[in-house]
């Protein structure tokens, strides 16, 4: 390879990289934005006192999906930070103290489930134990569809590089249903339907413009349920 | 530049055998899971348990679609730590023998046997479904004291976990397994009482 050669092949990547970037910042001015809508349907009247926790339970029962472990976290973490900050009792922990009360197979499903549970001494003197005031089961899953467009990456001993785009659409929806422990009743459902399109432009490096459906539903449906367990 | 191109065969060389290297070994897998303690009634009887050789050493193995060995999954230990966390919760004492003949000469009220049947496996590249799922089917046989058969049934356990987390197929399927455990204690430990044989056996102790 001569110098001319390997010159060309350096000003064409150069160009190649600038057109890439260029496509980036149009993309992302265009694209990978989210739309969200929440929605609340109260049944009951909610507030909670100083001392008095919630949890944050996945339904995990489904046989082609379950809620995931990592959203019921984000959900739980913004829970507890910021104004009006609820405490929180980590999933895990309170499933493994209740074990074998809330695994899939024999988590309540319908508040009366969940009266006949508490008929077990044991149960309630852990819910007693924990402080819990509302068990908040989150129900739902992100969805990938619409993939079109390819990418091809070659290697060789002038560089690498990958040329092409794709692009697809996620849609998140999650119910998150509140159970007053004290009453035995559902209190209200709260509703996110998040969707948005993501690109991948490749002209020389792949430049991701995800779209973070998830993380938004996880904000909107946190913010939302703290209001709704406050009382607001 | 001749030199890089040499340097880049051999990577490109190297990675191309260690990857077919990879493809043709077995994956081994060795189960391995916390499981809480069960928040049951405790029944008033003192149990011995025994764990045979097969439960102890239980594997299974998944072939590839070319009949090949694919992944090696070790699951005894696994059940022994499950119900060495479940049985105390559920009887009055445990005591863990090695054979039926020595748990008969400690004069307990029950011995318990409990052994795997089947195992299956449900990988995501096979099934074309989103998650790893694991099956599992028991035999658990209850003994009276001079070792006559009291109950003798099966259960059933299923585990699954979704392929969207990112993670390894090997930790996938340790997952899947667990979740299949626990699935296994939960019903065990809240059905134990509801197994007919067992129930009527409890009724003529009182």
């Amino acid at each position: 390879m001569n110098a001319y050669t390997a010159n060309s092949i350096s000003a064409l990547i150069t160009r190649r990289a600038r057109v890439g970037i260029f496509a980036a910042f149009v993309l992302s001015a265009l694209g990978a934005c989210t739309s969200t809508t929440v929605d609340e349907f109260r049944q009951g009247a909610t507030g909670i006192e100083t001392g008095e926790s919630i949890v944050i339970l996945g339904r995990r029962h489904a046989s082609d999906y379950e809620t995931r472990a990592e959203f019921v976290d984000c959900v739980g973490e913004r829970i507890t930070s910021g104004n009006d900050s609820i405490s929180v009792i980590p999933e895990r922990d309170f499933i493994d103290a209740m074990f074998p009360w809330f695994e899939p197979r024999t988590a309540p499903l319908r508040t009366r489930d969940l009266e006949r549970l508490m008929a077990e001494q044991v149960v309630a003197q852990k819910m007693e134990d924990f402080g819990v005031r509302y068990i908040v089961w989150l129900d739902g899953f992100t969805e990938t569809s619409g993939r079109t467009g390819s990418i091809s990456c070659t290697v060789g001993p002038g560089g690498a590089g990958c040329f092409g785009f794709g692009s697809w659409e996620d849609d998140s929806n999650f119910d998150a249903r509140v159970w007053d422990v004290a009453s035995l009743q559902n209190v209200g459902t709260i509703s996110t339907d998040a969707t948005g399109q993501s690109y991948l432009p490749a002209l020389v490096i792949p430049i991701p413009l995800i779209a973070r459906v998830e993380a938004n539903a996880c904000v909107r449906l946190a913010d939302q349920l703290k209001q709704f367990v406050n009382g607001e | 530049m001749k030199t890089t191109v040499l340097n880049l065969r051999n990577a490109v060389a190297f990675l191309a055998g260690a990857l077919l290297l990879m493809s043709c070994g077995v994956s081994n897998v060795v189960i391995q899971g916390s499981y809480p303690s069960p928040n049951v009634a405790s029944l008033p009887i003192d149990v011995a348990v025994v764990y045979d050789e097969a439960l102890r050493s239980f594997h299974y193995i998944e072939y590839s679609e070319t009949g090949n060995e694919e992944y090696n999954i070790a699951s005894g230990e696994s059940h022994i730590a499950l119900f060495n966390a479940v049985l105390p919760a559920m009887f009055n004492s445990v005591v863990t023998v090695d054979s039926v003949e020595e748990a008969q000469a400690l004069g307990v009220d029950a011995i318990f046997v409990p052994a795997i049947d089947e195992f299956q496996l449900a990988l995501p590249n096979k099934t074309k479904l989103d998650v790893f799922e694991v099956w599992i089917r028991y035999n658990m046989r209850l003994l009276a004291e001079d070792g006559a058969p009291i109950a003798d049934w099966v259960l059933t356990s299923y585990g699954k976990t979704p392929t969207e987390n990112l993670r390894g197929t090997t930790t996938a399927i340790n997952e899947a397994a667990v979740v299949a455990l626990r699935d296994l204690a939960s019903s065990f430990s809240l059905s134990f009482g509801q197994v007919p044989e067992v129930r009527d056996w409890l009724a003529a102790r009182q």
